[in-house]
């Protein structure tokens, strides 16, 4: 493959990217969607490309890149994100985020806090089938030291009500579960039956659970004073302009100086410059700044 | 303590619930805190009769998280006197607001269109260049037609060099012959060479070696 070649025809099944073209699409998706695509993945993204390319019934790559730039619908943007971003739920997924919490982001709110007995809220958002939410719960409860220094509030939220109640059941399975230490599963939860385990009923029970359309502001205005969100996934299933707006509102859900994680891959930066990028040793987050000035 | 269940009745009851006065809202535009203007920007973005204040509000607005949900409220409202308010702007001396303008203008295609023309002609040609800003974010199939026709006729190398760097991404083979007539007519501008170069080769490989 050469920096200047040019791709093979979508007829063949091992239609394969140049440089250059890869370099382009990079660069296109990321100032649309805020997603980095990974180019150490060069044959998964040659792959799903090619897919793409022949679903368009395109016979270059040029031609495919002009529908992905001229689509006014954005339906072929759309297509593509949703086959970069292959998304499944489970505990302690993308652990080193709730690393970051308990390590770094949760220190800094209590010292900003700065009187114990306090109340950190903390928002999971979306939150599915709840497995994102109880991982939050169990990090804190196991890793944070502080964690009975304070009145910890944990929400977590979805647009989905027939999630949200899969969420408030707490009922998993093996797969679900299988990052989770053997130790934490006997402390958090109880064998169910067939396979599937329970979250222990006064965990599930300290959870607030809420059904909520992130980009209508006549729904979030009632979601303020946030420390920590995770909004992991979510914006980039939208277009520019309710990502925007979605990322102007959970500003505002945000106590200042609050922080929010998004999905490994996605950017803040290209979506808001409300933000300021925040890197800690074990991940990158983005905090609302602590004065407006 | 550790987790605790919020209280229902105090996390409820503190944010005030949003005004929906329109009135109200147009006079917070002007409050001291940023945050109830961008509260009063955001509520207004369902209100056709806000654009003009909106518009006026951006070139006093000098908190940039205000400006970013004036201009979301403004591309939600989605009107014709949206991109007539905002058109100004790209001669605005801040940068920012000319970026900001710049990026807003490149998401409402359909209202853009009938203006594009007239700004490809400007006197300015920055205001040339920030047009071809636009029309490289924008998504409209003329975006390649409009770009040639910048690089064909337009005088100001580093207006074609912009249109250039566009069309290396987005234009066809249609755009090679135009692109061949640029090189000849600015044969003495090295650097326009080079880029008209680069862009036929990314087109269709058919441009020349390197010098």
């Amino acid at each position: 493959m050469s920096a200047g070649g040019t791709t093979k025809l979508a007829n063949d099944p091992d239609v394969i990217l140049s440089d250059d073209e890869l370099g382009k699409l990079c660069d296109f998706f990321y100032r649309k969607t805020g997603i980095r695509m990974d180019v150490g993945k060069r044959y998964f993204l040659d792959r799903r490309i090619a897919e793409r390319i022949r679903a368009t019934e395109s016979p270059d790559f040029r031609t495919y890149f002009q529908i992905l730039f001229f689509e006014t619908s954005g339906r072929e943007l759309q297509e593509l994100t949703n086959l970069m971003t292959v998304n499944e739920t489970y505990f302690f997924r993308e652990n080193y985020q709730f690393d970051c919490l308990v390590n770094s982001m949760l220190d800094e709110v209590a010292k900003r806090k700065g009187r114990k007995g306090d109340r950190i809220k903390v928002w999971s958002m979306p939150c599915a089938t709840g497995e994102e939410s109880y991982t939050i719960a169990i990090h804190m409860l196991e890793r944070w030291a502080k964690v009975d220094d304070y009145e910890i509030e944990i929400h977590a939220s979805d647009i989905d009500s027939t999630v949200l109640r899969r969420a408030a059941e707490g009922i998993y399975d093996e797969r679900a579960l299988e990052k989770v230490p053997s130790y934490m599963r006997q402390r958090y939860l109880t064998y169910a039956s067939e396979g599937t385990w329970q979250v222990r009923s006064e965990l599930r029970s300290s959870i607030e659970f809420s059904l909520v359309n992130i980009t209508d502001p006549n729904q979030m205005w009632r979601f303020r004073d946030f420390d920590v969100i995770f909004c992991r996934n979510l914006l980039i299933y939208f277009d520019e302009v309710s990502r925007r707006q979605a990322a102007g509102l959970l500003y505002e859900a945000l106590s200042p100086g609050g922080f929010i994680c998004l999905g490994h891959s996605e950017s803040m930066s290209r979506i808001s410059s409300a933000f300021q990028p925040r890197k800690f040793p074990d991940a990158l987050v983005y905090q609302k700044p602590l004065n407006e000035s | 303590m550790g987790l605790v269940k919020p209280d229902k009745d105090v996390s409820r009851a503190k944010p005030a619930e949003p005004v929906v006065d329109v009135a109200t809202l147009l006079g917070t535009l002007e409050a001291e805190q940023p945050k109830a203007r961008r509260e009063a920007a955001r509520a207004l973005a369902g209100v056709p009769s806000a654009v003009g204040p909106l518009c006026a509000r951006l070139d006093r607005e000098e908190d940039p998280r205000t400006r970013e949900v004036i201009l979301t409220s403004l591309i939600r409202i989605h009107l014709p006197e949206v991109v007539e308010g905002l058109i100004g702007y790209v001669r605005s001396e801040d940068a920012g607001l000319r970026n900001d303008v710049v990026e807003a203008l490149g998401e409402m295609p359909d209202l853009v269109e009938p203006h594009i023309d007239a700004l490809l002609k400007d006197a300015d040609p920055d205001v040339r260049i920030l047009t071809v800003n636009i029309l490289a974010i924008l998504r409209h199939r003329k975006v390649p037609h409009w770009l040639a026709a910048v690089a064909e006729r337009d005088a100001h190398p580093n207006v074609c060099a912009a249109a250039i760097d566009v069309l290396a991404d987005v234009g066809s083979a249609e755009a090679l012959p135009v692109l061949e007539r640029v090189r000849a007519r600015f044969a003495d501008l090295p650097f326009l060479v080079f880029a008209v170069d680069v862009a036929m080769r990314r087109i269709d490989g058919a441009g020349k070696e390197d010098s």
